[in-house]
């Protein structure tokens, strides 16, 4: 059962001059969807390189099962690979697509048969094997590369940006295919990704990366509820980014951050680490802002809102986009920050027109603020 | 003012019809989304429109005036591509003043121009960077500075797929710069923009033209393409969808008692299901169905008419056990799968009807809590309002294949 460690790995370039990977530590459990994500340059690709043994590390170690695999070549690794751009050979009928790996590594026929006839019928593409691949639009030749590899075997499979390739609407119901596919055949797949979205969307486990470190790994849920840098919580999904200073700290461990230029007064978080006066970010996602008439009767409902931030802010505009509507408020105070609701919410705000704004004081993280916070969110 | 009118455009590459019969009307001041898939056309149509290639047959009107003759430098229009094509070597201000070059304007005039656009593109006092130095989202409003150093007249900025090349978080943000910027009231610019992304259609546009094959499918407002699709492939492109075969019923007073559950507010969705009539269908599920179809589309139907029933998976609903309640739309089946996806859950519910078995997609949203309750293996009902049903005459299973196989 493969589990896949990388033990201090670091990777450098050109003599030492690029530093590609920076002495990173992980663990792939056997049977894990894991995503490597980051924006263009982060390291992700070096990594998965080194975990295929495409690339010997320049320093640490990479095990698997627990054995160091220094100096094993990629063929011998356990590993199906699948690429961006499909790699599959044009000039050979579907069926020896698959099989030839297979006939490289000197099997016996019946074997290969039988191995090529799973592989096939697991992608449903068995009806096409005396085809070339030519008939096949790109999910087709995914499909065929899936095969190809799950054919040879492999516990693991090793895929560089697999879905890239594809028209966006194809490849946001593909992706949920090739998920149910590799969980049904409970193998261990690392995909590397710079797409937020289709990590979140199909990734047991997701390691942000950026500038060659690990930033924060865990479960979508756990990175999404809980990013522990302003880097991550807006990498993955879309939040707000307020800025203010620590007012008060209180005595039942929150604190009163006050946002710039005079803007509303916001009890929050946790106050470990944090001093009086200090500049913090506050953070909270686009579908954590609760919207109300700015007379709704709270003291009527049943609800229980003593958990919840509330403060005013005036509704700039509003735009519907299919699952979701957005509402671009704005503060009296200059700052903007967005609501999303679902599509078909019921929208009876008027442009210019003041609202009730409740969070959840649970929804809202506090960061330490950086010196160029735009700059920060460029993602650079 | 820059009213643009395509008549029965035609373009071949070869064996390829790439344009096939476009007609279409822009308006001024609106900004304009061609969306579709790869291949479907969308770039040669905005070359058309450039001048950049020239149509084999038909009409190109600027403000009622035939333009077909006119090279892409006198039609007067900003173009702006995917990749920016900004000169590496460069400093901003060298970048957007090139075109003035070009066109022989003097020195005090360009920078009087460029100051302009600076402005507008909150760059003024960056003058010196270089591409190297600048974010995704400072290129791209340079780019689109350059663009709009040509609209000296008419105010039509084309955009081929501007936002494709960048990293999803930024790209959200700057389809945001993008819309202000168009829409500010120094600019009040006319733009053609295409993508193949729906999401980014449905942030910017005013209208969206949907394309497939080189045909214009639908033209219409966000609102129309998303709740009142033309047919599947439409329907099908603008999100994640579950659709149900069955044959058309006449009108059964049952129907009359589905709830309306949605949208009491929503003064556009509520215009659009006034187009629209309820449509009662046999799925061969316990109880009948029903869901809406537009007006025009949906004049001579006959009783047993083969019928397709789409409910987007954001509009199909779910709650625990089996009581099926004969009012709704609804399904009895066991959660197979479950996944976090950001803004919403996604669950995979396997259902049986006439003794097969579907998968029926639903998402909900994550932040309201109630997805703890749904589990894998849970037994649970699905149903939707029929406000949110789609009805289209069968296609045929052909056509049904081809829109959503992935092959």
């Amino acid at each position: 059962m493969p589990n896949i460690e990388l033990r201090n790995v670091t990777k450098t370039f050109d003599e030492g001059k690029v530093l590609a990977v920076d002495d990173i530590s992980l663990q792939i459990s056997d049977g894990d969807y894991v995503f490597l994500l980051g924006p263009s340059g982060c390291g992700k690709t070096t990594t998965l390189r080194i975990i295929a043994g495409l690339e010997e590390p320049t320093k640490g170690e990479v095990l698997i099962d627990g054995k160091n695999v220094k100096g094993i070549p990629p063929e011998d690794r356990d590993m199906g690979f699948i690429f961006q751009n499909f790699e599959i050979f044009q000039n050979m009928t579907v069926w020896e697509n698959v099989t030839f790996g297979l006939e490289m590594r000197g099997f016996e026929e019946s074997y290969i048969i039988k191995k090529a006839e799973e592989a096939l019928s697991i992608v449903d593409l068995l009806k096409y094997s005396e085809e070339f691949p030519s008939i096949f639009g790109n999910p087709g030749l995914q499909k065929l590369g899936i095969a190809r590899a799950i054919a040879t075997g492999a516990k693991i499979l090793i895929m560089d940006e697999p879905l890239g390739s594809l028209d966006p609407k194809v490849s946001k119901v593909f992706r949920h295919e090739l998920r149910n596919l590799i969980k049904d055949l409970g193998l261990t797949a690392i995909h590397v990704t710079h797409n937020q979205e289709e990590a979140l969307a199909i990734a047991d486990k997701i390691i942000v990366m950026r500038a060659g470190k690990i930033l924060q790994m865990g479960s979508p849920y756990n990175l999404y509820e809980k990013p522990e840098s302003i880097f991550t919580a807006n990498f993955l999904g879309e939040t707000n980014f307020l800025q203010g200073f620590i007012l008060k700290l209180l005595e039942d461990n929150k604190m009163v951050v006050w946002i710039r230029l005079g803007g509303p007064k916001i009890t929050c978080g946790n106050n470990d680490g944090f001093n009086l006066d200090d500049n913090v970010i506050i953070a909270f996602r686009y579908e954590d802002v609760y919207l109300f008439p700015r007379n709704y009767p709270f003291e009527k409902s049943q609800y229980d809102w003593k958990d919840m931030e509330f403060f005013e802010a005036k509704l700039e505009s509003s735009r519907f986009i299919g699952a979701t509507k957005r509402f671009y408020l704005k503060l009296d105070s200059g700052d903007s920050f967005v609501s999303i609701k679902p599509g078909y919410y019921e929208e009876n705000y008027s442009v210019g027109e003041y609202l009730k704004i409740a969070i959840h004081r649970k929804d809202i993280h506090i960061f330490n603020a950086p010196d160029d916070l735009e700059k920060e969110l460029s993602l650079m | 003012m820059v009213n643009i009118e395509l008549k029965n455009v035609d373009k071949s590459f070869r064996d390829l019809r790439a344009l096939d019969k476009i007609n279409l009307r822009i308006k001024d001041k609106e900004y304009f989304i061609i969306l579709g898939p790869t291949g479907a056309g969308k770039t040669t149509l905005l070359k058309v429109i450039a001048g950049l290639v020239k149509q084999d047959k038909g009409k190109i009107l600027f403000d009622g005036k035939d333009v077909s003759e006119l090279t892409p430098a006198e039609r007067n229009l900003g173009f702006m591509f995917e990749n920016y094509a900004l000169f590496p070597h460069m400093n901003i201000y060298d970048n957007i003043a090139y075109s003035s070059r070009v066109h022989a304007r003097n020195p005090k005039q360009t920078k009087k121009i460029v100051d302009q656009v600076l402005m507008m593109t909150l760059l003024t006092g960056r003058n010196d960077s270089l591409p190297e130095e600048m974010s995704g989202g400072m290129k791209q409003r340079v780019a689109l500075c350059r663009a709009l150093m040509n609209l000296e007249q008419s105010k039509l900025l084309i955009l081929d797929e501007p936002l494709k090349a960048l990293d999803a978080g930024l790209r959200m943000s700057l389809r945001r710069e993008l819309l202000l910027m168009a829409k500010s009231s120094q600019l009040q610019l006319t733009v053609i923009h295409i993508t193949n992304e729906e999401e980014e259609a449905m942030m910017l546009a005013d209208r969206i033209a949907v394309m497939n094959e080189g045909k214009i499918i639908q033209v219409g407002t966000p609102y129309e393409i998303y709740y009142q699709p033309r047919n599947l492939f439409v329907a099908n492109f603008m999100s994640e969808i579950n659709y149900f075969e069955g044959k058309y019923i006449h009108e059964s007073p049952e129907i009359w008692n589905i709830h309306k559950e949605s949208n009491k507010g929503d003064k556009l969705f509520s215009e659009i299901q006034e187009k629209s009539i309820a449509v009662p269908i046999d799925i061969g599920a316990s109880s009948i169905f029903a869901g809406y179809a537009n007006k025009n589309l949906f004049k001579k139907i006959q009783q047993n008419e083969d019928l397709l029933l789409i409910v987007r998976s954001n509009h199909m609903k779910i709650r625990l056990g089996n009581r099926i309640d004969q009012k709704k739309n609804a399904l009895f089946g066991k959660i197979i799968r479950r996944k976090f996806m950001g803004v919403f859950y996604r669950f995979e519910v396997l259902v049986n009807i006439n003794d097969s078995d579907k998968n029926i997609i639903v998402t909900i949203p994550a932040s309201t809590e109630i997805h703890n309750k749904f589990r894998e293996g849970i037994k649970v009902t699905v149903y939707f309002p029929k406000e949110l049903g789609i009805i289209f005459k069968h296609p045929g299973k052909e056509v049904i294949r081809e829109v959503l196989k992935l092959e």
